[in-house]
């Protein structure tokens, strides 16, 4: 069995400094009205971008799991 | 390390001529599309989103990609992926921020941006980092592409009775003379359709290999099984071992390396711009990252991996020993008969000419840009009075050029290069040594209002010193933030040495841009100074001389950090002296803070943001040749349009990804529902065709 700083540490480090990155981004876009949410397009594109993150965290904890248990 | 020679047959090698050969006359095709340097460098600002996304593949997985990531398979697993799935969290940044920027201020490379928003000595620093770096990175691929191809050729080649021994520098010529070809006469518009070609022939070759492999291991159940467990895990060890850890690669791959390929990479900058539209260019960015990278990433590294499965299932049959950079070779040399192994190598040439072609495009437009009209203008004295035309034909020409010397420039760059025991050596030590201080520059100048010319040009002297001072002090500099990673004497902290230079550069510019004031209150101090002009040049030869000091590491570490800390002082007061800094202007449209505006400046007028229909029309020639379009005033109310509203008029057929396409603007309405007036130029750009239906469509 791999151990923890090869296989779940990584994982909970990259989403914690990465979210970081990523919601300072959707702060500073929303902020500066960059994003701007009167328009539909944006409020679509800001689903998108959620999305995003948690598409790639379901990713790889799918990964993790099966290299570990199957 | 064992090494392999002479893979290629006969029948590979006519496979990858032909496949030279058609690519070079499909890319020489499309200089027909190129009337000006905008046409030539970016395509016209006129293609569909789904071609950038599949151009972009091509060239993100270019070059070093396939060798560099089946190596890392081969000696990780699984884990080599991780660097084509980290690059998510600064998309809002640069959706919403560095794109827009780029696409509406009109900039045509970066250091173009450093002047608009801080002040032309920032875009000549800038223009010689960005140089630096492409031409090196220019000079990377074509030395990986040489070595891909020499271990496939015998010692020597017969033509005609004449044996021709096979070199690396040769195999390098003939390779850059073929890419410098139609990259020189096609331009943007050759790149992104030859890359169009080039990426679904990959894809398909890549998964071709992977399909193969997994059946040749005995299937999917069996693939997984071989492989030991720590090969399973989609992420390397956290902070071991010191050639390929987690928390190193976190920081230069996917900090650094993101926003560098997010905003430094001018090569996937000219493609994005080249999008019909801004919405249009963060669909393809978004499908890129969502799908293609993920895709991608199983496409390079899978050889790897089932180069792993193999020496555990027959260790005989490939050794375990093998050069990891020759293991994609190697693998689908196994797994392949010979049609289909000549049709992979052909893929393998098609990631490999992408990266170099649109390096190669990238280069040349950064020349033309910062460093021909800089001159250009500076020596504008002629008499002669010269017509639109004229000029723009010389630009065509001298971009041509341009494209001609900078591929012998990457020919030259190689020999340098080629004395790294690996390429991904020397691709590393470019990466990490030239990236952080345009990054930080660019991000902080994008998203930080405050950050000043003082504290950008200290960013770039300052903390590029710093970064020169942890090369040769890791021990000492590096290890406090290096999370454990085991320092290696060779190549110590090849990873997490990009946070401390991101670190450093960060730290230099955002100290600088907070001191704005005691600078400010210090140069009026030394203003009312008698001989002030005298001193500051002499502070401008002090910093000179402190660079070299740091550069020719002339005394010790203590001495060294106290010049940096000297000369970055010194730096922030002679920008401040010198540079005249006015917010307003460089400000207005030039951070995210101000897209609005830059849409405004980008229009001309008020935006019109009003959602619309797409209508469809026939064209007709108007007589005169002024750019605008009338359609009718029914069609106006439908997009919701108004006179001088920014429209995009585009061949219906979709097929065509906007091939056929022109911006331009509306005209005066006219009574003809169905039918929009063009001028001359319109036909002649797009290239519209008698009888086909055009799409318009209201930008802003």
């Amino acid at each position: 069995m791999p151990s923890f700083t090869h296989s779940w540490l990584p994982f909970i480090y990259l989403y914690f400094f990465g979210g970081l990155f990523f919601f300072g981004g959707m702060i500073i876009i929303h902020k500066s009205n960059s994003l701007d949410l009167r328009l539909k397009k944006n409020r679509w594109w800001r689903k998108v971008l959620y999305f995003g993150y948690f598409y790639f965290l379901i990713i790889h904890s799918i990964l993790i799991i099966a290299a570990l248990y199957w | 390390m064992e090494s392999l020679h002479g893979l290629g047959t006969a029948a590979d090698w006519v496979v990858m001529l032909v496949y030279f050969f058609g690519i070079m006359l499909f890319g020489s095709y499309f200089a027909k599309y190129n009337r000006s340097t905008n046409d030539f460098f970016f395509g016209g600002r006129r293609f569909a989103w789904w071609l950038i996304t599949v151009s972009i593949v091509a060239t993100g997985v270019g070059s070093h990609s396939f060798v560099k990531y089946s190596a890392k398979g081969f000696e990780h697993g699984i884990s080599s992926t991780m660097t084509y799935m980290n690059d998510w969290f600064f998309m809002p940044f640069f959706l919403f921020g560095w794109l827009p920027i780029v696409v509406y201020t009109k900039i045509r490379s970066i250091p173009e941006y450093f002047e608009k928003r801080f002040s032309p000595v920032a875009r000549r620093v800038a223009t010689v980092f960005q140089l630096l770096y492409m031409v090196g990175y220019l000079g990377i691929g074509l030395l990986t592409l040489g070595k891909v191809f020499t271990p496939l050729l015998p010692a020597t080649i017969d033509i005609f009775g004449l044996s021709i021994p096979v070199t690396l520098m040769g195999v390098i010529i003939v390779v850059a003379a073929v890419t410098g070809t139609y990259t020189t006469f096609g331009g943007q518009t050759a790149v992104i359709f030859t890359d169009l070609i080039q990426g679904l022939i990959l894809l398909f070759a890549g998964f071709l290999i992977f399909l193969m492999g997994i059946s040749y291991v005995g299937g999917l159940d069996a693939f997984w099984h071989l492989l030991p467990p720590d090969w399973r895990l989609p992420l390397a060890d956290f902070n071991t071992p010191p050639d390929f850890n987690f928390v190193g690669i976190f920081w230069q791959d996917g900090v650094a390396g993101s926003v560098g390929f997010l905003f430094m990479n001018m090569g996937l900058l000219m493609r994005f711009m080249s999008a019909k539209s801004v919405d249009e260019g963060r669909k393809a960015a978004v499908f890129n990252v969502l799908f293609m990278l993920p895709l991608s990433a199983i496409v390079v590294g899978n050889a790897g991996w089932i180069g792993k499965a193999l020496t555990e299932m027959v260790p005989s049959q490939l050794n375990s020993n093998v050069n990891p950079d020759e293991i994609f070779v190697a693998v689908t040399h196994i797994i392949s008969t010979k049609g289909v192994f000549g049709f992979v190598i052909a893929a393998l040439t098609a990631t490999l000419l992408s990266t170099v072609d649109s390096l190669i495009n990238a280069i040349a437009a950064v020349y033309m840009n910062d460093v021909h009209h800089p001159i250009k203008n500076y020596f504008k004295k002629s008499k002669k009075v010269r017509t639109a035309e004229q000029d723009a034909k010389e630009e065509l020409a001298a971009a041509r050029i341009a494209s001609i010397v900078i591929t012998a420039l990457g020919i030259i760059a190689t020999i340098p290069f080629s004395k790294y025991p690996t390429v991904y050596e020397a691709h590393g030590y470019f990466h990490s040594t030239l990236t952080p201080p345009l990054v930080i520059a660019i991000f902080l100048g994008v998203f930080w209002k405050k950050f000043t010319p003082a504290g950008v040009l200290a960013t770039f002297l300052g903390g590029s010193s710093l970064m020169i001072l942890g090369a040769r002090y890791p021990g000492i500099l590096i290890s406090p933030v290096a999370h454990g990673t085991p320092m290696d004497p060779v190549h110590p902290f090849s990873y997490i040495s990009a946070l401390y230079n991101t670190l450093a550069c960060l730290g230099v510019g955002v100290l600088v841009t907070y001191t704005f004031k005691w600078q400010k209150k210090i140069v009026e101090k030394i203003r009312k100074a008698n001989s002030h002009d005298i001193g500051m040049k002499i502070s401008i030869g002090a910093i000179v001389v402190s660079l070299l000091m740091v550069w020719f590491n002339i005394g010790t570490l203590p001495l060294l950090l106290i010049t940096t800390l000297i000369m970055t002082i010194l730096v922030s007061l002679t920008s401040q002296y010198y540079i005249k800094f006015n917010p307003d202007v460089h400000l207005d449209g030039l951070t995210a803070w101000s897209i609005h505006r830059a849409k405004e400046i980008f229009k001309g007028s008020k935006i019109n943001e009003r959602e619309g229909e797409i209508i469809k029309a026939h064209w007709r020639l108007r007589k005169d040749n002024e750019d605008y379009i009338s359609v009718s005033k029914e069609n106006m109310k439908k997009m919701h349009a108004e006179v001088g509203d920014l429209v995009y008029i585009c061949d219906a057929r979709k097929y065509l990804g906007g091939l056929k396409s022109v911006h331009t603007k509306f005209g005066e309405p006219h009574d003809e529902p169905g039918i929009v007036y063009i001028g001359e130029e319109h036909k002649l750009s797009a290239l519209f065709q008698e009888g086909k239906i055009l799409t318009v469509e209201k930008e802003m």
